[in-house]
């Protein structure tokens, strides 16, 4: 028995450290690949000590634009968390305001949109863009992804604010306290969590978000991923100058989600563990 | 609180959401139906001239490079989201196993692949799977093996499975996630009472844990199952439909027909075949989560 014990414990920490390797290396071969010349990205082992260069990020910048690229993808992603967080949040309270099960329904009606492929809605969405001449700017990709963040940042909320107890906002009401006065003070700081998961999830997804804005934008509108995308969609790719354009539109966005991880983490399990 | 008749400030409330739905959802699969019962590529016009009805649809089902991008659709989703839930499953109970105080960082570092973007996702794996400097045939290499025995997205019969092992490595975390969620929710008493009854390990998971983790398999479908059915990035990045159509998904088909020939009319056609497969295989948990909501 305390044999079998023993085995168990190690088994567990094998898998445990295959996953981890298996979840690191990947990660690790391209932020290295970024910082190493074309031969030293050709050598098989993966040379561990090498001499640093920054001729990738130099290529990636000067030929690739990626300046540029980051810039869009900063502003597409930075309205869309506004506008989705914003919005998200008085329709959460929209629908808490009914207060009978029909919000709970267009709550989680509001996911239904997640059964509609993204490509199904480009195509007609790109011509109506054309059509109107709205397309290649900023407003394509932003309207695109607000639509949707805005209704999981909804479904989101409303699962938090039905959290609140009731007494809170009963008292609030017996104190003649108007409803968007209610919101206003006492549910929006008691909704901050909420309100950091929506963020940095809305963020997440502008930013790692390819299809809409590959299709969406124009040379002066790329985003990263598109910009990453255009290097990679070629018969061959130059892996040092795309692992550092991947090395560039990772770590930003990996740093904050680890500032932002209990957020994160609590935004993804919503739903998960209760109701 | 109560909604008095004629209360407009839900409504205000929820009017911005409201509308960018319409805009950006609703109008758009509207017309993109209309389209797809023309035989319209850009530039061209779209009147009774080009009116074909079903035509479109038609042609898709005469069409052998969709079926196999069905089939690819199809076998790419079950097997990715099997995929996820065993392996997310089988490391959220170990890592449950272990401390809180060497959980928690671990767990942190397994969900960095959650955070990278698909098409760096597909770019990595494709230096993995690159057969002179990739560090996946070197590994091979070790054991004997070379392209020959593993030909990786060099060759049709196994490049799908390449894309599905590169969505694992990304997705897994997420299940990683909400299970360990699930299991904090899990009483203590329920396990102590199996310790107490002399139930083996294996026996508590598959009597307890499992049935009480079936909404979270639920939410998981819900939130990530159903993205495997819309698989664009991945396979852009990675493989672009090659070789010779073996990882070729609706998605990428639809995008081709669309933006590389300009077939928008059928282009739409393959992308509202894709929504359809979407309500069929995700449809069912949709409606279940959806009632549990309304109780």
């Amino acid at each position: 028995m305390r044999k079998r014990q023993k085995i168990g414990k190690a088994l567990t920490w094998l898998l445990l450290a295959l996953f981890l390797v298996w979840t690191v290396v990947p990660i690790l071969l391209v932020l290295t690949n970024a910082f190493k010349t074309p031969l030293d990205i050709k050598k098989v082992p993966p040379v561990i000590f090498f001499k640093p260069t920054l001729n990738n990020f130099i290529k990636a910048f000067s030929v690739g634009d990626f300046g540029l690229y980051f810039q869009n993808s900063f502003v597409i992603a930075s309205i869309t968390t506004l506008i989705s967080v914003i919005g998200g949040a008085m329709g959460g309270y929209g629908l808490a305001l009914t207060k009978n099960r029909w919000g709970r329904v267009v709550s989680n009606l509001m996911l239904l949109g997640k059964l509609v492929p993204a490509i199904t809605i480009l195509i007609p969405f790109y011509m109506i863009l054309n059509a109107t001449h709205l397309y290649g700017g900023y407003i394509g990709p932003i309207l695109a992804h607000c639509s949707v963040n805005l209704p999981f940042v909804i479904w989101l909320m409303f699962g938090f604010i039905q959290d609140v107890p009731a007494e809170v906002f009963e008292s609030s009401m017996i104190d003649g306290a108007r409803r968007m006065q209610t919101f206003w003070c006492i549910l929006l700081p008691m909704l901050l969590p909420a309100i950091g998961s929506a963020v940095i999830l809305s963020m997440q997804y502008s930013w790692n978000e390819l299809l809409y804005s590959l299709q969406l934008t124009t040379m002066s509108s790329y985003t990263l991923p598109v910009g990453i995308g255009k290097f990679v969609g070629a018969v061959s790719v130059d892996w040092g100058k795309s692992s550092a354009a991947a090395a560039v539109t990772m770590v930003p966005i990996i740093i904050v989600s680890f500032i932002m991880q209990k957020y994160m983490v609590a935004g993804l399990t919503a739903g998960a563990v209760k109701g | 609180m109560t909604l008095e008749q004629g209360d407009l400030l839900p409504v205000l409330l929820l009017l911005p959401t409201l509308t960018i739905v319409v805009v950006v959802m609703l109008i758009p699969l509207c017309y993109g139906v209309y389209i797809s019962l023309f035989n319209y590529d850009i530039g061209g016009v779209l009147n009774a001239s080009t009116f074909i009805g079903f035509g479109n649809y038609i042609d898709l089902a005469k069409d052998a490079t969709v079926w196999r991008a069905l089939y690819n659709t199809v076998v790419f989703s079950v097997l990715a989201t099997m995929g996820d839930l065993l392996i997310g499953t089988v490391i959220a109970v170990l890592l449950h196993k272990l401390r809180p105080s060497v959980a928690g960082p671990l767990r942190a570092i397994t969900m960095m692949p959650l955070l990278v973007s698909p098409i760096i996702v597909g770019l990595i794996w494709r230096y993995i799977y690159d057969p002179t400097s990739g560090i996946l045939y070197w590994l091979l290499g070790l054991l004997g093996l070379g392209l020959k025995q593993v030909p990786g997205i060099t060759q049709s019969s196994t490049a799908l499975l390449s894309v599905i092992i590169a969505h694992w490595w990304q997705i897994t975390p997420f299940v990683i996630l909400l299970v360990t969620a699930g299991l904090v929710s899990i009483p203590c008493e329920l396990y102590e009472a199996a310790r107490i009854d002399g139930s083996s390990e294996l026996r508590t998971f598959f009597k307890i844990s499992l049935p009480l983790l079936m909404p979270v398999y639920m939410v998981i479908l819900v939130i990530s199952g159903v993205d495997t059915i819309k698989v664009f990035d991945i396979i852009y990045a990675l493989t672009q439909g090659g070789p010779a159509n073996a990882t070729l998904s609706l998605s990428i088909y639809a995008y081709n027909n669309a933006f590389q020939m300009y077939r928008m009319g059928y282009a739409m056609a393959i992308s509202l075949l894709t929504m359809g497969v979407s309500l069929i295989l995700f449809g069912i948990p949709f409606i279940r989560f959806n009632r549990r909501g309304a109780r």
